[in-house]
């Protein structure tokens, strides 16, 4: 009984302290997609990505029915470092829907705008002065929100002489942002402004620094979409360095507060649960220290096979293949054995929305580039006149040497370019490197291939993609993304999406079964597209001279058969092996990593001029 | 198509941002032709129909697609009655006037007819005509200018090199904001202030240029919406029909122009 009139009154005095209006409320969501553009437009840093805030308690005082309910301490505020910039997840601070979506948008503005150096009072009240004489329109919107804002805002009158003093000086500062305010120095911290940027935001090194750590950590489980966009408040600590933390000997209610860092000799949980997720939504700040361990969930089954179950689903038993040794100089037969696989876990998927923008610009250049049509003269029936011929005609007929029905026309049919390209690319291990900023050589692969595959499918050109890597001779792994006879469509590139880095580079045999797979194309010109990442190596042997020595038969085999093979690498030291191998106009080595896509499809659109 | 422009009595307004004015002047007098870079609308084509007025010369603009072959410059046999008559393309007539041929839009001509120009735009200054077995020779007054929009380049379509080293190349860009306010003004007759609130507008919006938009705002844009104004319209709507609608397609993209639209011209 006690229990359930608890409850009632919980929730009553709750919905009774709230401040806001949840009738009224406007979700970060449902802007999300404007979001971007609009802070851009306002002069944001386009390298910025929208976040979501949480709330950070802002110590303020409150009113008595809000002591009572226990609430009121958190504020969501908006606020924009080096990495990102933030605004809260919803807004109901006023009771008109459009007034809550109108604060999003004057945030982000104010969020735009560069302020100078000073106290958190002047340097809201610096930007918000800038953003209203630079745009009359957004000027109006301020006025509005103002306008409501104020009677919120509590009575100078009603507040003891040092608070009111620094109440009076916030309330000046909105209803005259021109006239610069002297921060009065109290302990105490005033009702957060909502129309304001966060006074205080988390430091942008400890932002960084946790992007930094999130980026370390890529294998870790994802956090679902919302929350990924969630930012905590996080500050960076150094590792306790004791060999072994406390024991707890204290009894647990002396611990000040929860979210304290206290170093206990545990070890590194390995649970698949969202406890963590949890609990960090609930702490104020978190605490992030580096240890030596790393979750084994992140390790990789790199060096043996893999459990059957983890493992990508062969298709049929493998093609046998040769391969060239060289210190005998001869090919030797039915040495390697190729596997066609598709990629596990490929779930048909559309093209990741952050790609979406290059992907339409490369369509409609690729658009271009679907066969010229060539005009055709002497046609039967056409949109032209064909006058060459009609001038013959009629001195024919003058001449008294007429032809019952000449065909006077020309017309324009499509033509055939006929071009064929089957993309190779290095899924091996090594891929997995870190590449700066860009992510891990497997991300840009992946964003290349996904890119490359929109642009060829625009300009109308028969593609496949494949990915390959090996674990010595008996296995060489052949992953199809997409065959030739396939629709790039969402099944394409889920398994696009799914590629993993694993195992090594026999490139040779790689390269043979694609040069079989391209030589069934019916087309004139058929090119043999190798994105690497690194020298030829396996297990055994296949390393050295003797890996390079195969790569470049097969690609002079390729050659032989009438095939285009070109090398597109990443790696920089490429210049040493790939003359050897592709010719020093069969290559090309991108410097950096993350214009792989532009480099893969600027060079298409040359080979096919 | 290929209409020669009507001949201009007074010469058209163009706000110079720089002494491009001098350069043309000084290519015409040194009989090179000039090639003229710049994103769509922010006025290479009323320089050139300026400094064709200015300088007191026939203008004949083409604008150049990709179906635009040799024979549309140079000329063509006709059906006339049972026999055939010579037609002069565009470029043979400016040859033969000794004006001004300006080809819009260059590279969207196919790559062969670049090449009818190259005897024209080297110290020979001729015109073979293959048809009629003729071979003009330009007057000192014939100047050839190209143009093109480098931001909208396809994969395919730039200027051959060989062609390109043959002119004298002039780089255009939108206005700096205190000429585009003047152009603004000059061309619509509207209000300084809301001039400049349409360029301050434009400014945000270029900055989306590359990230959200393929190509922004030009001054083109800015005029049209100006004159919707002028004529009436409520600013918010002209800046939507004449600013936020021509720069996209997606629903997206449009509610958040308009968004940036209403930081300038509220909705009232």
């Amino acid at each position: 009984m006690e229990d359930i009139v608890g409850g009632w009154w919980d929730r009553l005095v709750r919905r009774a302290a709230y401040r806001g209006y949840p009738a009224a409320v406007v979700e970060l969501e449902s802007i999300a997609g404007q979001a971007p553009l609009f802070f851009r437009a306002m002069g944001g840093d386009p390298a910025l990505v929208l976040r979501s805030t949480v709330g950070t308690e802002h110590g303020a005082r409150r009113r008595l029915i809000e002591r009572l309910a226990g609430t009121g301490t958190k504020v969501e505020l908006a606020w924009r470092d080096s990495q990102a910039f933030y605004l809260p997840d919803k807004l109901d601070l006023y009771p008109d829907p459009a007034l809550n979506r109108q604060l999003y948008f004057w945030l982000m503005a104010l969020a735009a705008t560069p302020v100078p150096p000073g106290d958190w009072l002047n340097r809201n009240r610096a930007a918000t002065a800038a953003c209203l004489a630079a745009m009359p329109g957004l000027a109006l919107v301020y006025q509005r929100l103002l306008t409501a804002l104020l009677p919120m805002r509590p009575d100078p009158a009603k507040l003891p002489e040092a608070e009111a003093a620094l109440e009076r000086a916030i309330q000046a500062a909105l209803r005259q942002p021109d006239i610069e305010q002297i921060l009065p120095a109290i302990a105490q911290p005033p009702l957060p402004v909502p129309l304001w940027l966060h006074p205080a935001p988390p430091l942008v090194d400890q932002a960084g620094a946790a992007a930094q750590h999130e980026a370390q950590n890529p294998q870790g489980k994802r956090p679902d979409q919302r929350s990924r966009r969630r930012r905590y408040r996080a500050q960076r600590v150094a590792q306790d360095e004791r060999k072994n933390g406390m024991l707890l000997v204290f009894r647990a209610e002396s611990l000040f507060t929860w979210d304290e860092y206290v170093k206990v000799n545990r070890h590194t949980e390995e649970d698949d649960d969202n406890n963590g997720e949890a609990a960090a939504e609930d702490m104020n700040r978190l605490s992030i220290a580096q240890d030596a361990h790393t979750k084994s969930s992140k390790l990789k089954f790199d060096l043996d096979l893999p459990a059957a179950a983890y493992d990508d689903s062969p298709l049929g038993p493998g093609l046998k293949l040769p391969e060239w040794n060289w210190k005998q100089q001869r090919l030797v037969e039915d040495h390697c054995i190729i596997k066609p696989m598709l990629p596990r876990d490929a779930h048909p998927a559309a093209l990741p929305d952050r790609l979406l923008p290059l992907a339409r610009r490369l369509r409609r250049q690729f658009q271009a580039l679907a066969p010229e049509r060539v005009r055709r003269s002497g046609e039967a029936s056409g949109p032209d006149i064909d006058i060459d011929r009609v001038i013959r005609f009629m001195s024919e007929r003058m001449s008294g040497v007429a032809i019952a029905e000449p065909a006077l026309y020309q017309a324009w049919p499509p033509g055939e370019r006929s071009l064929a390209c089957l993309t190779l690319a290095d899924l091996s291990l090594s891929t997995e490197s870190w590449v700066g900023e860009s992510g891990r050589v497997i991300d840009v692969i992946r964003d290349s291939l996904l890119l490359f595959a929109e642009a060829l499918s625009a300009s109308g050109d028969a593609f496949g993609l494949y990915g390959f890597s090996s674990i010595r001779r008996q296995e060489v792994r052949l992953q199809v993304l997409k065959d030739f006879a396939e629709r790039y469509d969402d099944n394409t590139r889920g398994r696009i999406i799914a590629i993993r880095p694993g195992y090594y580079t026999r490139m040779g045999a790689a390269i043979r079964q694609s040069s079989r797979i391209l030589l069934q194309q019916p087309a004139a010109r058929r090119l043999l597209l190798i994105i690497s990442d690194g020298k030829p190596n396996d297990l055994d042997h296949y390393e050295g001279r003797y890996g390079i020595e195969d790569t470049r038969q097969a690609i002079l085999e390729a050659r032989r058969d009438g095939l285009l093979p070109f090398c597109v690498t990443v790696d920089r030291e490429a210049g040493d092996y790939l003359p050897h191998l592709f010719g020093h106009r069969g290559y090309v080595v991108v410097q950096q990593a993350q214009t792989l896509p532009q480099v893969l499809t600027r060079l298409y659109a040359g080979f096919t001029r | 198509m290929n209409a020669p422009a009507p001949a201009a009595v007074a010469a058209p307004f163009y706000q110079a941002q720089g002494d491009e004015c001098r350069l043309f002047e000084a290519a015409w007098q040194q009989q090179l032709p000039v090639l003229i870079k710049g994103p769509t609308g922010c006025g290479k084509t009323r320089f050139v129909a300026h400094m064709a007025a200015r300088l007191g010369l026939p203008l004949i603009t083409v604008s150049c697609h990709d179906d635009l072959s040799a024979a549309d410059l140079v000329g063509r046999h006709l059906i006339g009655d049972g026999q055939t008559v010579w037609c002069d393309g565009p470029l043979t007539r400016a040859l033969r006037q000794g004006g001004i041929c300006y080809l819009d839009e260059v590279v969207e001509a196919r790559k062969d007819t670049t090449v009818v120009l190259h005897p024209l735009t080297d110290d020979r200054r001729m015109l073979p005509i293959e048809r009629t077995g003729e071979l003009l020779e330009a007057p000192p007054s014939f100047m050839l200018v190209v143009s093109y929009n480098p931001g909208y380049q396809h994969v395919l379509k730039t200027l051959k090199p060989s062609t390109r080293q043959r002119f004298v190349a002039m780089s255009f860009d939108f206005p700096a904001p205190d000429v585009e306010l003047a152009v603004l003004m000059q061309e619509t007759g509207i209000a300084e202030s809301q001039a400049r609130q349409l360029v301050t507008l434009a400014g945000q919006l270029r900055r989306l240029t590359g990230y959200d938009l393929d190509e922004s705002v030009s001054t083109r844009l800015l005029v049209y919406a100006a004159k919707l104004m002028m004529s009436g319209m409520s600013p918010q709507q002209a800046c939507r029909t004449a600013l936020a609608e021509p720069l996209s397609d997606e629903a997206d993209t449009i509610a958040a122009l308009l968004a940036v639209i209403d930081t300038q011209f509220p909705a009232r």
